[in-house]
Protein backbone atom coordinates (compact mmCIF):
# COMPACT_ATOMS: atom_id res chain seq x y z
CA UNK A 1 0.00 0.00 0.00
CA UNK A 2 1.76 3.22 -0.74
CA UNK A 3 2.11 5.58 2.19
CA UNK A 4 0.24 8.87 1.33
CA UNK A 5 2.08 12.35 1.65
CA UNK A 6 -0.29 12.97 4.99
CA UNK A 7 0.33 9.71 6.41
CA UNK A 8 1.89 10.26 9.70
CA UNK A 9 5.51 9.27 10.31
CA UNK A 10 5.37 6.06 12.61
CA UNK A 11 7.98 5.13 15.31
CA UNK A 12 9.15 2.25 12.94
CA UNK A 13 10.00 4.56 10.32
CA UNK A 14 12.01 6.90 12.56
CA UNK A 15 13.93 3.86 14.04
CA UNK A 16 14.68 2.79 10.54
CA UNK A 17 15.32 6.34 9.39
CA UNK A 18 18.60 5.80 12.31
CA UNK A 19 19.59 2.56 11.38
CA UNK A 20 20.27 4.14 7.58
CA UNK A 21 22.08 6.77 9.39
CA UNK A 22 24.28 4.85 10.97
CA UNK A 23 24.92 2.70 7.34
CA UNK A 24 25.81 6.26 6.20
CA UNK A 25 28.32 6.92 8.88
CA UNK A 26 29.67 3.44 8.77
CA UNK A 27 30.68 3.72 5.20
CA UNK A 28 32.06 7.26 5.43
CA UNK A 29 34.81 5.25 7.62
CA UNK A 30 34.82 2.34 5.45
CA UNK A 31 35.86 4.77 2.53
CA UNK A 32 37.61 6.99 4.31
CA UNK A 33 41.22 5.98 3.32
CA UNK A 34 40.19 6.05 -0.47
CA UNK A 35 38.35 9.53 -0.22
CA UNK A 36 41.00 10.71 1.58
CA UNK A 37 43.48 10.00 -2.21
CA UNK A 38 41.33 11.80 -3.68
CA UNK A 39 43.33 15.66 -3.75
CA UNK A 40 40.34 17.74 -4.76
CA UNK A 41 37.81 19.10 -2.55
CA UNK A 42 34.06 18.16 -2.95
CA UNK A 43 35.36 15.21 -5.55
CA UNK A 44 36.20 13.18 -2.14
CA UNK A 45 32.70 12.14 -2.45
CA UNK A 46 33.35 9.64 -5.47
CA UNK A 47 34.80 7.29 -2.66
CA UNK A 48 31.86 7.01 -0.93
CA UNK A 49 29.13 7.77 -2.98
CA UNK A 50 29.04 3.86 -4.30
CA UNK A 51 27.90 2.53 -0.76
CA UNK A 52 26.35 5.46 0.86
CA UNK A 53 23.97 5.15 -1.74
CA UNK A 54 22.65 1.85 -1.21
CA UNK A 55 21.52 3.08 2.73
CA UNK A 56 19.98 6.02 1.08
CA UNK A 57 18.28 3.99 -1.75
CA UNK A 58 17.34 1.31 1.19
CA UNK A 59 15.80 4.26 3.70
CA UNK A 60 14.05 5.93 0.48
CA UNK A 61 12.55 2.63 -0.84
CA UNK A 62 11.68 1.61 2.73
CA UNK A 63 10.18 5.26 3.70
CA UNK A 64 8.79 6.30 0.43
CA UNK A 65 7.66 9.41 0.64
CA UNK A 66 9.39 13.36 1.10
CA UNK A 67 11.40 13.79 4.08
CA UNK A 68 13.14 10.50 3.95
CA UNK A 69 16.41 11.71 2.84
CA UNK A 70 16.14 15.09 5.07
CA UNK A 71 15.55 12.55 8.10
CA UNK A 72 18.50 10.24 7.42
CA UNK A 73 21.17 12.93 5.90
CA UNK A 74 19.60 15.73 8.25
CA UNK A 75 20.81 14.04 11.53
CA UNK A 76 23.99 12.65 9.93
CA UNK A 77 24.65 16.30 9.42
CA UNK A 78 23.82 17.09 12.95
CA UNK A 79 26.25 14.88 14.49
CA UNK A 80 28.91 15.62 11.96
CA UNK A 81 28.20 19.03 12.96
CA UNK A 82 30.04 18.56 16.36
CA UNK A 83 33.24 17.90 14.30
CA UNK A 84 32.67 20.37 11.58
CA UNK A 85 29.81 22.83 10.74
CA UNK A 86 31.50 22.95 6.61
CA UNK A 87 30.24 18.78 6.44
CA UNK A 88 26.75 19.90 7.71
CA UNK A 89 26.53 22.47 5.27
CA UNK A 90 27.56 20.34 2.64
CA UNK A 91 25.04 17.61 3.32
CA UNK A 92 22.48 19.66 4.35
CA UNK A 93 23.10 21.17 0.28
CA UNK A 94 23.01 17.44 -0.87
CA UNK A 95 19.83 16.60 1.29
CA UNK A 96 17.60 19.47 -0.33
CA UNK A 97 18.45 18.42 -3.75
CA UNK A 98 17.55 15.12 -2.94
CA UNK A 99 14.53 16.11 -1.38
CA UNK A 100 13.75 19.08 -4.45
CA UNK A 101 13.91 15.77 -6.50
CA UNK A 102 10.89 13.67 -4.10
CA UNK A 103 9.40 16.78 -3.50
CA UNK A 104 8.47 16.80 -7.84
CA UNK A 105 7.84 13.07 -7.81
CA UNK A 106 5.39 12.87 -4.84
CA UNK A 107 7.76 10.79 -2.45
CA UNK A 108 10.70 8.27 -3.25
CA UNK A 109 8.22 5.29 -3.97
CA UNK A 110 9.76 5.33 -7.80
CA UNK A 111 13.05 3.14 -8.56
CA UNK A 112 13.47 6.01 -10.94
CA UNK A 113 12.78 8.40 -8.66
CA UNK A 114 15.35 7.77 -6.21
CA UNK A 115 18.15 6.85 -8.93
CA UNK A 116 17.80 10.58 -9.57
CA UNK A 117 17.27 11.33 -6.06
CA UNK A 118 20.92 9.54 -5.25
CA UNK A 119 22.29 11.38 -8.83
CA UNK A 120 21.63 14.60 -7.40
CA UNK A 121 22.22 14.34 -3.48
CA UNK A 122 26.25 13.28 -4.99
CA UNK A 123 26.41 15.44 -7.41
CA UNK A 124 25.54 18.36 -5.03
CA UNK A 125 27.78 16.82 -2.31
CA UNK A 126 30.33 17.51 -4.85
CA UNK A 127 29.54 21.11 -6.15
CA UNK A 128 28.58 21.99 -2.79
CA UNK A 129 32.00 21.03 -1.13
CA UNK A 130 33.89 22.81 -3.92
CA UNK A 131 31.91 25.73 -3.05
CA UNK A 132 32.33 25.53 0.83
CA UNK A 133 36.35 25.13 -0.12
CA UNK A 134 36.20 28.11 -2.09
CA UNK A 135 34.10 30.71 0.15
CA UNK A 136 35.11 29.74 3.25
CA UNK A 137 38.83 28.02 2.92
CA UNK A 138 40.09 31.07 0.91
CA UNK A 139 43.65 31.97 1.83
CA UNK A 140 44.27 28.47 3.10
CA UNK A 141 46.23 26.32 0.81
CA UNK A 142 43.77 23.81 -0.10
CA UNK A 143 40.88 26.97 -0.65
CA UNK A 144 43.41 28.49 -2.89
CA UNK A 145 43.80 25.32 -4.96
CA UNK A 146 40.18 25.17 -4.77
CA UNK A 147 39.44 28.32 -5.94
CA UNK A 148 41.89 28.01 -8.97
CA UNK A 149 40.22 24.40 -10.22
CA UNK A 150 36.59 26.28 -9.60
CA UNK A 151 37.38 28.32 -12.73
CA UNK A 152 38.22 25.24 -14.53
CA UNK A 153 34.40 24.54 -16.07
CA UNK A 154 36.21 20.85 -17.62
CA UNK A 155 37.14 19.66 -13.89
CA UNK A 156 33.95 20.96 -11.89
CA UNK A 157 31.78 19.39 -14.53
CA UNK A 158 32.94 15.71 -15.16
CA UNK A 159 33.89 15.37 -11.00
CA UNK A 160 29.97 16.28 -10.43
CA UNK A 161 29.21 14.20 -13.25
CA UNK A 162 31.12 11.17 -11.64
CA UNK A 163 29.70 11.75 -8.55
CA UNK A 164 26.20 11.55 -9.74
CA UNK A 165 27.37 8.44 -11.20
CA UNK A 166 28.70 6.84 -8.04
CA UNK A 167 25.85 7.53 -6.52
CA UNK A 168 23.73 5.61 -9.20
CA UNK A 169 26.33 2.71 -8.86
CA UNK A 170 25.33 2.61 -5.53
CA UNK A 171 21.34 3.18 -6.34
CA UNK A 172 21.91 -0.19 -8.17
CA UNK A 173 23.05 -2.05 -5.70
CA UNK A 174 21.22 -0.19 -3.13
CA UNK A 175 17.89 -1.82 -5.67
CA UNK A 176 20.04 -5.15 -5.26
CA UNK A 177 19.80 -5.22 -1.35
CA UNK A 178 15.46 -4.02 -1.91
CA UNK A 179 15.35 -7.19 -3.87
CA UNK A 180 16.80 -9.28 -1.67
CA UNK A 181 15.55 -8.15 1.48
CA UNK A 182 12.12 -8.49 0.02
CA UNK A 183 12.16 -11.87 -1.51
CA UNK A 184 13.56 -12.95 2.38
CA UNK A 185 10.01 -11.19 3.69
CA UNK A 186 12.22 -8.27 5.75
CA UNK A 187 10.98 -5.30 3.35
CA UNK A 188 7.85 -3.94 2.53
CA UNK A 189 8.28 -1.75 -0.45
CA UNK A 190 6.76 -0.60 -3.47
CA UNK A 191 8.63 -1.33 -6.83
CA UNK B 1 43.55 8.47 16.05
CA UNK B 2 43.35 6.35 19.84
CA UNK B 3 42.02 9.33 22.58
CA UNK B 4 41.76 7.98 26.28
CA UNK B 5 39.52 10.57 28.20
CA UNK B 6 40.66 11.18 31.86
CA UNK B 7 38.48 13.06 34.47
CA UNK B 8 38.42 16.58 33.57
CA UNK B 9 37.47 19.97 33.66
CA UNK B 10 35.60 20.12 30.14
CA UNK B 11 33.75 16.41 30.75
CA UNK B 12 31.83 18.58 33.62
CA UNK B 13 31.23 21.38 30.88
CA UNK B 14 27.81 22.51 29.42
CA UNK B 15 28.06 20.80 25.92
CA UNK B 16 26.28 23.77 24.55
CA UNK B 17 28.78 25.94 25.60
CA UNK B 18 31.13 23.56 23.86
CA UNK B 19 29.60 23.26 20.80
CA UNK B 20 29.46 27.15 20.79
CA UNK B 21 33.02 27.74 20.83
CA UNK B 22 33.97 24.65 18.63
CA UNK B 23 31.87 26.75 16.34
CA UNK B 24 33.39 30.17 17.17
CA UNK B 25 37.04 28.78 16.84
CA UNK B 26 36.54 27.02 13.22
CA UNK B 27 34.87 30.50 12.21
CA UNK B 28 38.44 31.75 13.31
CA UNK B 29 40.57 29.68 11.88
CA UNK B 30 38.66 30.39 8.39
CA UNK B 31 38.52 34.48 8.98
CA UNK B 32 42.07 34.85 10.94
CA UNK B 33 44.91 36.26 9.07
CA UNK B 34 47.63 37.17 11.74
CA UNK B 35 49.88 34.24 12.56
CA UNK B 36 50.35 35.12 16.09
CA UNK B 37 46.80 34.85 16.59
CA UNK B 38 46.41 31.83 15.10
CA UNK B 39 49.39 30.48 17.29
CA UNK B 40 47.60 31.84 20.43
CA UNK B 41 44.90 29.61 20.08
CA UNK B 42 46.62 26.34 18.80
CA UNK B 43 48.45 26.84 22.42
CA UNK B 44 45.57 27.26 24.19
CA UNK B 45 43.61 24.18 22.56
CA UNK B 46 47.27 22.19 23.17
CA UNK B 47 47.14 22.97 26.29
CA UNK B 48 43.38 21.81 26.76
CA UNK B 49 44.03 18.53 24.52
CA UNK B 50 46.93 17.39 26.63
CA UNK B 51 45.25 18.11 29.93
CA UNK B 52 41.96 16.89 28.85
CA UNK B 53 42.53 13.79 26.87
CA UNK B 54 45.36 10.71 27.21
CA UNK B 55 47.03 11.00 23.76
CA UNK B 56 49.31 8.49 22.49
CA UNK B 57 52.58 9.07 21.56
CA UNK B 58 52.00 7.28 18.49
CA UNK B 59 49.07 10.24 17.50
CA UNK B 60 51.50 12.84 18.55
CA UNK B 61 54.28 11.57 15.84
CA UNK B 62 51.43 10.86 13.71
CA UNK B 63 49.73 14.22 13.45
CA UNK B 64 52.90 15.88 13.83
CA UNK B 65 54.25 14.10 10.71
CA UNK B 66 50.83 14.72 8.79
CA UNK B 67 51.50 18.14 9.89
CA UNK B 68 55.35 18.65 8.52
CA UNK B 69 54.81 16.57 5.28
CA UNK B 70 51.81 19.21 4.48
CA UNK B 71 53.57 22.39 5.44
CA UNK B 72 56.75 21.67 3.63
CA UNK B 73 54.58 20.49 0.29
CA UNK B 74 52.43 23.91 1.12
CA UNK B 75 55.84 25.65 1.39
CA UNK B 76 57.21 23.90 -2.10
CA UNK B 77 54.46 24.77 -3.97
CA UNK B 78 53.90 28.59 -3.28
CA UNK B 79 57.14 29.59 -2.40
CA UNK B 80 56.23 31.51 0.60
CA UNK B 81 56.72 29.63 4.08
CA UNK B 82 54.72 32.22 6.00
CA UNK B 83 51.64 31.23 4.45
CA UNK B 84 52.50 27.06 4.55
CA UNK B 85 53.15 28.20 8.56
CA UNK B 86 49.52 30.30 8.54
CA UNK B 87 47.88 27.04 6.36
CA UNK B 88 49.30 24.55 9.11
CA UNK B 89 48.53 26.34 12.13
CA UNK B 90 44.76 26.88 10.69
CA UNK B 91 44.92 23.24 10.25
CA UNK B 92 45.38 22.80 13.74
CA UNK B 93 42.57 24.65 15.00
CA UNK B 94 40.70 23.09 13.03
CA UNK B 95 41.26 19.84 14.23
CA UNK B 96 42.16 20.25 17.66
CA UNK B 97 38.20 21.80 18.87
CA UNK B 98 37.11 18.47 16.16
CA UNK B 99 38.91 15.93 18.93
CA UNK B 100 38.01 17.57 22.11
CA UNK B 101 34.37 18.02 21.58
CA UNK B 102 33.51 13.97 21.26
CA UNK B 103 37.12 13.20 23.59
CA UNK B 104 35.27 15.36 26.41
CA UNK B 105 31.05 14.95 25.95
CA UNK B 106 29.09 12.10 26.30
CA UNK B 107 26.74 10.83 24.30
CA UNK B 108 24.22 10.94 27.20
CA UNK B 109 25.10 14.67 27.72
CA UNK B 110 24.43 15.68 24.46
CA UNK B 111 21.39 13.89 23.97
CA UNK B 112 20.78 16.26 27.05
CA UNK B 113 21.80 19.49 25.37
CA UNK B 114 19.56 18.53 22.32
CA UNK B 115 16.56 18.64 24.38
CA UNK B 116 17.62 21.39 26.34
CA UNK B 117 17.73 23.64 22.91
CA UNK B 118 14.05 22.14 22.32
CA UNK B 119 14.68 19.66 19.19
CA UNK B 120 12.06 18.10 17.82
CA UNK B 121 11.61 14.58 20.01
CA UNK B 122 11.55 12.57 17.09
CA UNK B 123 15.14 14.43 16.07
CA UNK B 124 15.81 13.55 19.90
CA UNK B 125 15.11 9.87 19.16
CA UNK B 126 16.88 9.80 15.84
CA UNK B 127 20.30 11.03 17.71
CA UNK B 128 19.79 9.31 20.34
CA UNK B 129 19.81 5.71 18.24
CA UNK B 130 22.12 6.69 15.63
CA UNK B 131 24.72 7.51 18.86
CA UNK B 132 23.82 3.95 20.74
CA UNK B 133 23.67 1.99 17.63
CA UNK B 134 26.59 3.53 15.71
CA UNK B 135 29.34 1.32 17.91
CA UNK B 136 27.36 -1.88 17.73
CA UNK B 137 26.93 -1.65 13.82
CA UNK B 138 30.69 -0.94 14.18
CA UNK B 139 31.21 -4.02 15.71
CA UNK B 140 28.65 -6.16 13.21
CA UNK B 141 30.89 -5.08 10.49
CA UNK B 142 34.21 -5.74 12.53
CA UNK B 143 32.69 -9.35 13.11
CA UNK B 144 31.49 -9.63 9.40
CA UNK B 145 35.47 -8.78 8.51
CA UNK B 146 36.90 -11.06 10.69
CA UNK B 147 34.44 -13.56 9.31
CA UNK B 148 35.70 -13.41 6.23
CA UNK B 149 39.17 -13.35 7.09
CA UNK B 150 39.00 -16.65 8.72
CA UNK B 151 37.54 -17.98 5.00
CA UNK B 152 41.07 -16.46 3.45
CA UNK B 153 39.25 -13.43 2.15
CA UNK B 154 41.10 -10.19 2.89
CA UNK B 155 38.20 -7.50 2.28
CA UNK B 156 41.19 -4.41 2.95
CA UNK B 157 43.10 -5.33 0.19
CA UNK B 158 39.59 -6.75 -1.64
CA UNK B 159 37.14 -3.35 -2.04
CA UNK B 160 35.95 -5.43 -5.23
CA UNK B 161 33.81 -7.93 -2.46
CA UNK B 162 32.78 -5.22 -0.51
CA UNK B 163 29.39 -5.41 -1.44
CA UNK B 164 28.69 -9.16 -1.05
CA UNK B 165 30.96 -9.77 1.49
CA UNK B 166 30.66 -7.17 4.36
CA UNK B 167 27.67 -4.74 2.92
CA UNK B 168 24.82 -7.29 2.15
CA UNK B 169 25.47 -8.78 5.18
CA UNK B 170 25.62 -6.18 7.91
CA UNK B 171 22.36 -4.38 6.03
CA UNK B 172 20.69 -8.01 6.83
CA UNK B 173 21.91 -7.34 10.47
CA UNK B 174 20.95 -3.65 10.72
CA UNK B 175 17.17 -4.43 8.94
CA UNK B 176 16.86 -7.08 11.95
CA UNK B 177 18.24 -4.70 14.71
CA UNK B 178 15.95 -1.95 13.45
CA UNK B 179 12.57 -4.64 13.54
CA UNK B 180 13.73 -5.64 17.40
CA UNK B 181 14.43 -1.99 18.49
CA UNK B 182 10.73 -0.86 17.08
CA UNK B 183 8.93 -3.98 18.65
CA UNK B 184 11.32 -2.95 22.19
CA UNK B 185 10.25 0.68 22.02
CA UNK B 186 5.94 0.01 20.93
CA UNK B 187 6.28 -2.85 24.15
CA UNK B 188 7.55 0.03 26.56
CA UNK B 189 4.89 2.49 24.86
CA UNK B 190 7.78 4.94 23.60
CA UNK B 191 5.71 7.73 21.89
CA UNK B 192 8.16 9.97 19.30
CA UNK B 193 5.99 12.69 19.38
CA UNK B 194 6.00 13.14 23.16
CA UNK B 195 8.38 15.09 25.00
CA UNK B 196 11.53 12.56 26.63
CA UNK B 197 11.89 12.97 29.92
CA UNK B 198 15.27 12.81 32.03
CA UNK B 199 16.59 12.55 35.10
CA UNK B 200 19.41 14.73 34.74
CA UNK B 201 18.65 17.71 33.24
CA UNK B 202 21.26 20.17 31.83
CA UNK B 203 21.69 22.93 33.98
CA UNK B 204 24.00 25.83 34.22
CA UNK B 205 27.03 25.37 36.54
CA UNK B 206 29.58 27.64 38.08
CA UNK B 207 32.24 26.07 36.38
CA UNK B 208 30.46 27.05 32.78
CA UNK B 209 30.77 30.65 34.18
CA UNK B 210 34.03 30.14 34.86
CA UNK B 211 34.71 28.28 30.87
CA UNK B 212 32.50 31.30 29.54
CA UNK B 213 34.72 34.12 30.84
CA UNK B 214 37.79 31.88 30.12
CA UNK B 215 36.47 31.57 26.50
CA UNK B 216 35.75 35.16 26.01
CA UNK B 217 39.00 36.17 27.10
CA UNK B 218 40.88 34.23 24.69
CA UNK B 219 38.61 35.07 21.68
CA UNK B 220 39.32 39.05 22.89
CA UNK B 221 42.49 38.36 23.12
CA UNK B 222 42.83 36.95 19.43
CA UNK B 223 40.46 39.40 18.72
CA UNK B 224 43.31 41.95 19.44
CA UNK B 225 46.67 40.42 17.91
CA UNK B 226 44.47 40.02 14.40
CA UNK B 227 43.48 43.82 15.28
CA UNK B 228 47.48 45.16 15.73
CA UNK B 229 48.38 42.94 12.93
Amino acid sequence: MEKSMAQRWQLKDYVFAALMTVGLAVTAKVTQPFASAIPLPGATTIAWAPFAAIFLTLGMARLRRSGAVALMAGVLALILGIISWTISAFLVAALLAAELVGLVSGGFAGKTTRLLANMAFFAATCLSGWFIGVTFLRGTPVGDLAAQWLTQPWVLAPAALVSALAGAVGWWLGEQIVFQLQRAGKLDVAR
Amino acid sequence: MSLAKLPQFLGSVNPLLKIALSIALTACAFALKSVWANVLLVGVLLVLTFVSVRVEAKSVVGVGAFLLIFTALTGTLSGDWGYAGLGAARLLVLILPALLLPATTAPGDLVRAFQAVRLPPFLVLSLMLTWRFLPVIQQEAQRIIEANLLRGVDLARRPGLWFSGLFTPLIFRIVSYADDVTVGLETRGYDPESPRSTSQPLRWRPGDTLFALGAAALLIAVGGLEWTA
